[in-house]
């Protein structure tokens, strides 16, 4: 007890104010030496963004200069974009994606929507060990099945189509998860209620249910675009044809064992990034949420 | 059994509902089934049959895990895949929780958000687009990261190119990359700790250090856990970085353990063996999740 730090004394109210103003003191120099390292470490993650989006600005013989020149000599050389377009079917590989991560996140609603109403709202046999089966599927790595799933697809003949890409895709455990989550929120009251006034369990989904859930919903859309935005894995596997190719394979065509042109690849990358970054800066509070989500459920 | 021949053939109105559930969850369970079930439990069975490019197939017994188990580039895969681990997944953690305890300590919402948001940012790129920027600053001749060191007077590193060197560079890019979601968590659940907890701490006379060692840490204790376990998931399936950049050079230093996969189910079509990797992965990462949930999750009391 002898060697109790001077705070302890400092804190009680009844105390000599000469000790606490030095506390206040040391305790403000702290709380900005903590804030100004959050924002320093924020700069640092923050950086390779900014060096794309200028090595995008800069000719081929400015990005090989040395010693390195940080600005680019035209703020709105806009040429790498431009041959982007040119030099790849670029345009097409951005529709390809919105196309598989618009139908995975639309089917992955219909689906987990329906399965957390399920799951969440009623008491059928088994019902309870389904949802830990489903929850358990987190734990199969998704290379671990790819093998005889690119089997399958290829049986099916689905390699190079929409539909052999979106196919892994098209329902993710996290959603039947948010939805289970977000339906069990809602009062039973709500559906017996319902149920009285002589409507049946569909109706009841459309009308009462998913009209509750309207967060969770657009949550769940969000982070699946994003998500299968972003998918390379599955895609490199599925896909052959270059008109099928979705935007991170599309990335790859500017790369190249010996000599990768950089002005061209950092553009590239800044399209591809755009309409996602775009998404989650407008929508960023459902993202959280949803990442929170994911991580609270233990 | 019965229950199920009721649901079949309800004869109540409670009957029906209970298939109303069913059939909602159904399509949920067929999808799972057949997307993660049956091929994993195919993928078993192929670790346990050669199969011919035709297409016949010929039990092998435990020949094909034998034939990949005692194969050194196997080993290497794994040696690199746990050094990426080690290197990433610790850093990642302890960086995540440091800078969520500094933007808890931001009073003004409105800075703390813009913080936040510019740690997260990263999560919302791909891995290939993220990669391929690492791969430009980490550019040996006309990278920006070398440019940098000069000042402090580090002569210019090989990075991706260097055998030693491209390991840590691959884990920086992970860190880098999942900082943000794992700070994301932990924000959450530091601002769901009541304040009371803290005043109380302080009139007893619990200085900043002890209120985290005490207090913050071990209320965080299911968030860092789940964290950890993601983490170390989330690295060991570590492909898109390296496909996108190194393909596992130089030498096959950063060969890893789905790169393997990838490369000998896809490039050489030999399924036997990349099913018997396949089960590997998935029971590793079964038996490391059970032990880490097992050893690490104390109940906390509130």
């Amino acid at each position: 007890m002898a060697n109790l730090p001077e705070t302890r004394r400092v804190l009680v109210p009844a105390q000599a104010s000469t000790p606490r103003a030095a506390l206040t003191v040391r305790r403000v120099y702290f709380r900005w030496l903590s804030a100004l390292a959050v924002a320093c470490g924020a700069i640092m993650i923050f950086f390779p963004f900014f060096w794309m989006a200028i090595t995008s600005l800069k000719t081929a013989p400015e990005i090989q200069r040395v010693p390195l020149q940080i600005t680019p000599d035209h703020w709105l050389n806009l040429t790498n974009y431009f041959e982007v377009f040119k030099r790849e079917p670029f345009m097409r590989y951005l529709l390809n994606s919105a196309i598989v991560a618009s139908i995975a996140a639309v089917s992955s609603l219909v689906v987990s929507s329906l399965a957390g109403f399920g799951f969440a709202k009623y008491h059928f046999p088994g019902r309870d060990a389904f949802f830990l089966a489903i929850v358990g599927i987190l734990m199969v790595p998704f290379q671990s099945v790819v093998v005889p799933l690119y089997t399958w697809i290829n049986r099916l003949g689905l390699l190079d189509t929409y539909l052999g890409i979106v196919a892994p895709d098209l329902v993710s455990v996290f959603g039947v998860f948010l939805m289970r989550q977000a339906i069990e929120m809602i009062p039973n009251d709500y559906t017996d209620a319902a149920r009285i006034d002589g409507c049946g369990e569909l109706r009841i989904f459309f009308q009462v249910i998913l009209p509750s859930v309207k967060p969770a919903m657009a949550t769940l859309l969000i982070i699946k675009f994003m998500w299968n935005w972003n998918e390379f894995f599955w895609p490199l596997v599925v896909i052959n044809s270059p008109k099928m190719k979705v935007v991170t394979m599309g990335l790859m065509s500017f790369t190249n064992m010996y000599f990768i042109e950089y002005n061209l690849l950092t553009a590239a990358a800044v399209i591809s990034i755009l309409p996602i970054l775009l998404i989650f800066l407008t929508l960023q509070r459902w993202v959280v949420q949803a990442v929170v989500m994911s991580g609270l459920k233990g | 059994m019965h229950q199920w021949i009721r649901i079949v053939f309800p004869k109540s109105y409670m009957d029906c509902q209970r298939r109303a559930g069913f059939l909602f969850v159904l399509p949920a369970l067929l999808f799972f089934g057949s997307v993660f079930l049956l091929p994993l439990a195919q993928s078993v069975m192929y670790s346990f049959y050669r199969i011919a490019p035709g297409g016949a197939s010929q039990f092998v017994g435990l020949r094909l895990y034998e034939k990949v188990l005692t194969d050194s580039t196997f080993w290497v895969a794994i040696r690199n895949t746990v050094q990426l681990l080690l290197m990433s997944v610790p850093t990642t953690v302890i960086c995540a929780l440091a800078v969520a305890l500094g933007l808890n300590r931001i009073a003004s919402l409105k800075w703390r958000n813009v913080w936040a948001a510019m740690y997260f940012l990263p999560f919302s790129t791909s891995l290939v687009a993220a990669a391929l920027i690492w791969q430009w600053i980490y550019d040996p001749t006309y990278g920006f990261l070398n440019y940098a060191l000069s000042f402090v007077g580090i002569p210019p590193q090989k990075w991706l190119q260097s055998l030693f060197q491209v390991r840590p560079a691959i884990a920086a890019v992970n860190v880098w990359f999942r900082i943000g979601f794992d700070t994301m968590i932990f924000l959450a659940a530091l601002q769901s700790i009541p304040e009371e907890y803290y005043e109380a701490a302080s009139i007893d006379g619990a200085n900043p250090v002890r209120q985290l060692r005490h207090i913050t840490l071990p209320l965080l204790n299911p968030q860092i856990l789940m964290v950890c376990i993601l983490e170390l998931i989330f690295n060991f399936k570590i492909f898109d970085q390296v496909y996108a950049t190194t393909q596992g050079g130089p030498a096959s230093a950063s060969q890893t353990v789905i790169m393997l996969l990838y490369d000998t189910a896809f490039k050489y079509f030999r399924f036997g063996d990349a099913s018997v990797m396949a089960v590997f992965v998935f029971i590793t990462l079964l038996v490391v999740t059970l032990l880490q949930w097992r050893i690490f999750r104390k109940p906390v009391e509130y």
